[in-house]
């Protein structure tokens, strides 16, 4: 029971976006569009279960003074070897996803939860985790990435779907519109959780 | 002090075998995704000029090979080029392919990292479909008074890539001066 509170926590009662404002950098980066932000979800939830595997397993050998160079040392590995493997053996999708690989080490979600969570429990719930909170992301970017790619450019995942009359809002694709965007949200999921 | 000696040490570690897996995964991956972009590339130089059969370097420009594309009984339909110039965020590859008369055939944007969802909808066809038939003269971005549509939000990469192949182009023209043929007997000679 404990196992499925670690895993559904980073849906809405922590999601690291709305609710613990982490990982913003390439929440509002990759957000214009809802291809992207499924993109950038999922690569930084694999690296996410694996770092959080690999820190909860070497979490004792570690001293305490030296953990985040550490993790980062991890992490920045994990990041480069899925961009390589990627890019040698699914080329197709490494050009879709290639741009935000890179991003992803500059995920703090990812140094969090190995600070706030892998390095204090065990494989198992931190594997949980991860992937709880890797989805809750994805959902927050899906979530602010449809907003703004339906306002800025009439359309949902590429398929037009607003009448061809609507004229964009071209602010809602462009860095200000991603700021306004999630600033709402989050104050709605404030409002909703008292 | 022991201690401290010990951090260090640990830490070498760490970074040791990590780095041992990067080199290792790399020594393998490496030639995989050199022999993916080669072959990209020279899917790439079929799209742009697909009335060649083969294709023959003829010279260098941005450390890429520059090809003339041959037909099957022989006859120069074209060349093809890789433009690239630095853009908004990273460096923008285009592969283009001219005509013999030096009109874009085509245009392939082959490598890119600009911001998704503004300056990477440069590889929207429809932003590369409207180069095809200009001229160098006809080679400026519409908020400079030419009439290459920009993408929205993204004019920097619009003219990057606009002003690459110009500079392309450029190049051609003195490479060819419309007459391939003498370049190349002087190089035989």
């Amino acid at each position: 029971m404990k196992l499925i509170s670690e895993f559904s926590k980073g849906f809405i009662k922590e999601n690291p976006v709305f609710v613990m404002a982490l990982g913003l950098c390439p929440t509002l980066a990759v957000t214009s569009s809802v291809q992207n932000a499924i993109g950038m979800g999922l690569a930084a939830t694999f690296v996410l279960v694996c770092s959080n595997l690999i820190i909860s397993i070497i979490k004792k050998l570690i001293p305490d003074k030296i953990r985040i160079p550490s993790y980062i040392v991890v992490i920045a590995s994990f990041v480069t070897i899925v961009d390589m493997v990627m890019n040698a053996y699914f080329p197709a999708i490494h050009k879709n996803l290639g741009l935000f690989i890179p991003l992803i080490v500059v995920n703090c979600i990812i140094l969090g939860r190995a600070e706030a969570f892998a390095s204090k429990n065990n494989v198992i719930k931190s594997i949980a985790d991860g992937l709880g909170m890797g989805l809750g992301f994805t959902l927050a970017l899906i979530v602010i990435g449809g907003i703004r790619e339906v306002l800025g450019a009439g359309q949902f995942l590429g398929h037009p779907i607003l009448p061809a009359t609507y004229k964009p809002v071209l602010v809602a694709i462009l860095a200000p519109g991603a700021f306004i965007v999630m600033g709402l949200l989050m104050g709605l999921m404030n409002k909703f959780k008292k | 002090m022991k201690y401290y000696l010990r951090l260090g040490i640990v830490l070498l570690v760490i970074a040791i075998v990590s780095s041992g897996i990067l080199a290792y995964i790399n020594s393998f991956t490496r030639p995989i995704i050199e022999e993916n972009q080669k072959r990209a590339k020279a899917e790439a130089r079929k799209e742009v000029l697909p009335v060649a059969t083969d294709f023959d370097s003829i010279s260098f420009f941005n450390d890429e090979t520059v090809y003339v594309g041959v037909d099957s009984i022989g006859n120069q339909v074209g060349y093809t080029f890789v433009a690239s110039l630095y853009g908004y965020s990273s460096l923008v590859k285009t592969m283009v392919g001219l005509t013999p008369e030096l009109k874009i055939n085509k245009i392939k944007i082959i490598e890119q990292k600009e911001t998704p969802g503004l300056g990477a909808n440069s590889e929207k066809t429809e932003f590369q479909e409207q180069f095809s038939g200009k001229n160098i003269k006809e080679l400026t971005v519409d908020k400079d008074g030419g009439n290459i549509i920009s993408i929205t939000g993204a004019t920097i990469t619009t003219r990057t890539v606009t002003n690459s192949i110009r500079s392309g182009i450029e190049m051609m023209t003195e490479l060819t001066g419309f007459g391939i043929q003498e370049d190349k007997q002087e190089e035989q000679e």
